[in-house]
């Protein structure tokens, strides 16, 4: 049975990368089919009931000012936000919110549910229909098809999903859910590179069964932080604690003489696992000079006693997890609601890419989350976004969008996975992005909103709260520019904590270490009360001399970096490329100079010839088409 | 930070004419900057492609140089951008003093073929020569990569190495605690970072001033002077550099160790290297001097084959070609015929010799002129663009620019608090020391960080 309409986006999946491809698309105006599944699950947190960190608050604040749901969803839900890196300085600054799951996923359904031009589907898709090397609809298991123009594939660790605990293993896409095996056998049959990863989730415990009394508390930050900038934190539910407990020299032993029953141990998984992230038995046999390991236990949600034991993700048997589990501090009567395992899943190589998320092989079909490669929600529907959106653009002729490295960590994240592509679940840091002053979590808004806008992603009440910032950003630093103190104001002395010797502008003492906006505009009796405007204007101050250093940098290579590559482009015929670079360029097939230049083992030398092959190649055989083929740039 | 300039401007400058030939030396800019930068070296800016005559100022106001300057506006010049073509007529080290002035100012030296390249995608060259650049660039990048090999030998590269280790080790800690703020380490807090700060600061005083001592002379073309012993190659060095360097001993096998000098002929600096000769090799010692020798002469521009005319009397010829077959094929020979005062008949037994074959006397001085004449002749094209003069200016340029960066990222810390800005500050350090010894990416970094310390929850 074929359904009647044609939708201009269908997205298969609705974990956190397809419920924002799915709204994205929505949003921009596309008709748009989410299937999914089970709509019970649309939301759903497959381990850690947390949203943010550091890097990943990066992102989620960019999907935010992009219009997206999931900082809001995580504001309606947080029952613990702290902040990271407070002492280090605004671009390394961090929020985290733990989150009822149950409220989470409430809220993303309810957005979806209210979404114009989106219907949402239950049912496993089954099968892809490929036309020409296009694809042109799904099949779902009960044999119906929908056709699409675009299609986005965001079926998470499903694919071929198997479940590890201890020798035990079943196929599973999460525990609770089954794995899409007819799907993952279609895959593989198109011409897709298909490898294998690996991650890993603790065991989870009645709270009824832990002694608190005796672990550390760990209350939530005040004042407390949101995470969306339509939020304020009245639209945060009641706050609960975290606790922190640590293994010791007995869990570890005990841990060690389970190993030989360790699925990691004994061969039984190929996946590959994230460093960063790595099981509790991982740790204790590559760190075996620690005598423990810090446990954050967090609460599940405020309906449920459930807790997460953060810290001791584990595949080790059942038997071994109870053990060691009741031999750490506070949980010596625990019990286990729901055993640790790990789970293995198809990901495709994430450098068959384009930047728009589209697939080489096939077009029309867009990939995203954990089948990329990556792991996290943050990441998850980073990639949603950019997908949805670009699945509507082509499905009216428009040109692919993707922030650039230097607008958004989004724009570092997709460019990194097609790039370099990825051999663990790629995970967002700030040490990724070169611009780290820049992309701010603070700052996501002005870096990205108007691009939103432009784009059809952001609706009225975001623009209109987004020009008042930004108007008056620009007003109060022009007024705070202007405003002169002379020597003798003992109000300004006492904030600088010296006398001043000459008259100086509000600005200029902005500058100097130490003094912040705040006590100076009450020192001088400006009536600025926006917290969120004076801190945007003391850090554009404090940084100013690194953002336009960088600033300086992007303007230098943004010609050249943005300078297209066509698809056909023949490697092997540029004379003095050595056969180590072709085959680097070959392997990735990057879509502009600059992702050229950051492949590992591309030589400035290899750049320039590659420059110069492109100017040549261009007048001899596109005629007048330079101008177009050096600006990609946005909508 | 601020008052100075910002050291990402692209603007670029080299030396524009190969040294040695003639007496002028041209240093060419091509950028934005140029106009600030013709401002501040000749006090004015002065008319379009009008060449006018003009004194080179340091930053202090004191004269470098007199000479003319030229300065051409975008896109009517060679590049298509701004252009300063400052002729000067001192020689490497006046060169050098005004290059440094540049960079000072914000240029930064060019890549090899760079200048060619920015022509050619500017328009400034026909299409139809891009194979012909893409070649020049090829090329140049391979003669650049030989002379940044010589100039990064020895020491220096394996203090520069060291450096960067160190100062990788301390990235980790920095970003580790930026990354994993939930662990239970906070490095920035503790006062372990402000002593690693202080010890890498020092290392880069120590590296600098090694590296500097001598630095702007000890550049050029490099001379080898190889031969059996006894050939009279110390003697010839000491003639030419007009100093007593090597042990001169009649004992076949005595100069082992490599000994280098520096002279100049006419402006052009020479680097000579004493080699404890080409025989096949006795004892360790001298093995090790042989085994160095072969070395030297693989990196040489040219090498000196010294002959003992007396002791090969009446078989000269034979065994100049037994002794060039002991030579790489692939480097230019200079044949030098020494202690013709020994030997009465040498005149008639080389005759129609080569012209790079000069008989001398290193005891009388005969024939050391022709040969100086020679040297000149042969070396002056040997010289381009991007000698190793240029890459250790650019390295040099790189370090002090790196430890600027990590003074300043220790302020940043220690007054600010601002661990971020360290960071930054660290990164650019890197980068900037990534040009002389390559680049670690953010992965690499992160793979040191976890296997470093146990992460993740
Ligand atoms: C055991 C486990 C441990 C994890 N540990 C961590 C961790 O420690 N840290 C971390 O950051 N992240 C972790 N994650 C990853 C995190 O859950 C994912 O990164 C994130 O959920 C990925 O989002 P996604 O949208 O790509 O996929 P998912 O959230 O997995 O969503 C996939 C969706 O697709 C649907 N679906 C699947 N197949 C079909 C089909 N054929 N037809 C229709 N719908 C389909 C599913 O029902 C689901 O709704 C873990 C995940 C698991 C399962
Ligand atoms: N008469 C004469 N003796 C020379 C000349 N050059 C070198 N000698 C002598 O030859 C011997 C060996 O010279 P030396 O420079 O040590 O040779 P090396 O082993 O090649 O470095 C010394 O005794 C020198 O004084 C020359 O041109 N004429």
């Amino acid at each position: 049975m074929v359904s009647a309409t044609k939708f201009d986006v269908i997205v298969i999946g609705g974990g956190h990368a397809g419920t924002e491809a799915a709204l994205a698309a929505a949003r921009s105006g596309a008709s748009t089919l989410l299937v999914t599944q089970n709509i019970e699950t649309l939301g759903q947190m497959s381990c850690n009931p947390a949203i943010g960190g550091i890097g990943k608050s990066h992102l989620v604040k960019e999907i935010d000012a992009l219009g997206g749901v999931m900082a809001l969803a995580a504001d309606y839900a947080g029952i613990h936000f702290r902040v990271l890196n407070r002492r280090k300085g605004p671009a390394v600054r961090a929020t985290r919110a733990q989150a009822d799951r149950q409220l989470y996923r409430a809220y993303i359904r309810r957005t979806l549910e209210n979404q114009p031009n989106l219907k949402i589907f239950q049912q496993s898709v089954d099968d892809l229909i490929v036309q020409d090397e296009r694809v042109t609809g799904v099949v779902t298991d009960m044999g119906l098809r929908f056709a699409a123009t675009s299609i986005v594939l965001t079926v998470g660790t499903f694919l071929g999903g198997i479940i590890h605990v201890g020798m035990d293993k079943r196929q599973g896409g999460r525990a609770g859910d089954a794995a899409s095996n007819r799907l993952a056998d279609r895959l593989r049959e198109l011409p897709f590179s298909v490898g294998r990863l690996k991650t890993g989730t603790p065991p989870r415990i009645d709270g009824n069964t832990v002694d608190f009394s005796f672990l550390e508390e760990q209350p939530g930050d005040e004042p407390r932080p949101v995470m969306s900038y339509l939020s304020s934190n009245k639209d945060h539910p009641r706050q609960v604690s975290c606790f922190i407990t640590h293994t010791n020299e007995n869990t570890h032993d005990l841990i060690r003489a389970g190993l030989d029953r360790s699925p990691l141990y004994t061969g039984k998984i190929d996946g590959v696992g994230p460093r960063y992230c790595p099981s509790i038995e991982d740790k204790i046999v590559r760190f075996d000079d620690k005598s423990s390991h810090q446990i954050f236990i967090e609460p599940e949600g405020l309906d449920t006693v459930e807790i997460y034991p953060n810290g001791i993700s584990t595949s080790l048997p059942f038997d071994v997890q109870q053990q060691f589990v009741r031999s750490i501090k506070g949980f010596e009567v625990a019990h286990i609601t729901r055993p640790g395992y790990a789970i293995e899943y198809d990901f495709f190589e994430p450098r068959d890419l384009k930047n728009s998320l589209e697939t080489r092989h096939l077009s029309g079909l867009y990939f995203a989350g954990q089948i990329n490669g990556t792991t996290g929600y943050e990441e998850a529907a980073a990639q949603g976004l950019i997908a949805g959106i670009n699945a509507a653009r082509a499905a009216r002729g428009d040109d692919a969008w993707c922030p650039r490295r230097n607008e958004a960590y989004m724009g570092v994240l997709v460019d990194d996975l097609i790039t370099m592509g990825t051999t663990e679940p790629y995970r967002m840091f700030t040490s990724r992005a070169e611009y780290r002053l820049i992309l701010r979590q603070d700052n996501a808004d002005r870096r990205l909103t108007e691009q939103g806008r432009k784009l059809g992603l952001v609706d009225e009440v975001r623009w209109r709260r987004y020009c008042e910032k930004r108007d008056a950003i620009s007003s109060h630093a022009q007024i705070l520019n202007e405003t002169y103190v002379h020597p003798g104001d003992t109000a300004i002395e006492a904030v600088l904590g010296q006398e001043i010797s000459r008259e100086y502008s509000l600005i200029e003492l902005l500058k100097r270490p130490k003094v912040t906006v705040d006590s100076l505009i009450q020192a001088a009796r400006l009536p600025f009360v926006n917290k969120e405007v004076n801190e945007q204007i003391e850090i554009d101050c404090k940084y100013e001399g690194y953002i336009s250093r960088q600033q300086e940098e992007i303007d230098r290579i943004a010609a050249q970096q943005e300078m297209r590559i066509p698809d056909v482009i023949e490697y092997r015929s540029i004379r003095g490329l050595s056969n180590e670079v072709c085959e680097k360029l070959e392997t990735v097939r990057p879509g502009t100079i600059g992702q050229a230049g950051r492949i590992s083992g591309v030589t400035p030398v290899a750049v320039s010839l590659l420059l110069i092959y492109l100017k040549k190649q261009d007048f001899s055989a596109v005629g007048k088409k330079q101008g177009r083929s050096r600006s990609l740039k946005s909508a | 930070m601020s008052d100075q300039p910002p050291v990402f401007k692209d603007t670029i400058a080299a030396r524009a004419t190969p040294s040695g030939k003639g007496g002028i030396g041209v240093i060419r800019v091509s950028g934005d900057r140029v106009p600030i930068i013709c401002r501040a070296i000749t006090g004015s800016l002065p008319k379009p492609r009008f060449a006018s005559y003009t004194s080179f100022l340091d930053a202090d106001g004191s004269v470098i140089d007199k000479g003319l300057a030229i300065y051409f506006v975008e896109p009517a010049s060679f590049t298509g951008e701004p252009v300063l073509e400052l002729q000067g007529h001192g020689g490497p080290v006046v060169m050098a003093m005004l290059l440094d002035r540049c960079v000072q100012l914000g240029a930064r030296i060019a890549a090899p073929g760079e200048f060619t390249e920015r022509a050619f995608l500017n328009n400034k060259i026909d299409l139809s020569q891009a194979e012909a650049i893409a070649d020049l660039i090829d090329s140049a990048s391979s003669a650049a990569a030989k002379s940044a090999v010589r100039s990064m030998q020895g020491e220096f590269s394996g203090l520069v190495r060291a450096l960067t280790e160190k100062l990788t080790s301390l990235r980790i800690y920095v970003e580790a605690a930026i990354d994993f703020p939930e662990e239970e380490i906070d490095f920035l807090a503790d006062e372990k970072v402000e002593g690693m700060l202080d010890s890498i600061l020092a290392e880069f005083d120590k590296v600098t001033r090694k590296a500097t001592q001598g630095a702007l002379l000890r550049e050029g073309v490099s001379l080898v002077l190889a031969g059996r012993p006894n050939a009279g190659k110390s003697s010839l060095m000491n003639v030419l550099t007009g100093k007593d360097l090597s042990i001169v001993t009649e004992i076949a096998g005595t100069t082992r160790d490599v000994i280098d000098d520096y002279i100049h002929l006419d402006g052009l600096p020479l680097r000579l290297i004493d080699t404890a000769g080409l025989r096949t090799p006795g004892d360790v010692i001298e093995r090790e001097g042989v085994r160095r020798a072969q070395n030297e002469i693989k990196n040489a521009d040219r090498v000196l084959l010294i002959v003992d005319c007396f002791s090969t009397k009446g078989e000269i010829k034979h065994k100049v070609g037994e002794l060039l077959g002991e030579v790489s094929s692939e480097i230019p020979v200079t044949v030098v015929l020494n202690k013709i005062d020994l030997n009465p008949d040498w005149q008639q037994e080389l005759e129609d010799i080569p012209d790079n074959w000069i008989p001398v006397s290193a005891k009388t001085g005969e024939g050391i002129d022709q040969l100086r004449e020679h040297l000149k002749q042969a070396l002056g094209y040997v010289v381009v663009e991007e000698g190793t003069f240029l890459a250790r200016a650019r390295h040099l340029d790189a370090l002090a620019r790196a430890r600027e960066s990590v003074e300043t990222g220790r302020q940043r810390l220690i007054i600010e608090k601002a661990g971020e800005l360290l960071a930054e500050e660290l990164k650019l350090s890197q980068q900037a020391l990534g040009e002389i010894t390559g680049i670690v990416t953010s992965d690499d970094l992160l793979g040191r960080i976890f296997s470093s310390f146990c992460i993740g929850k």
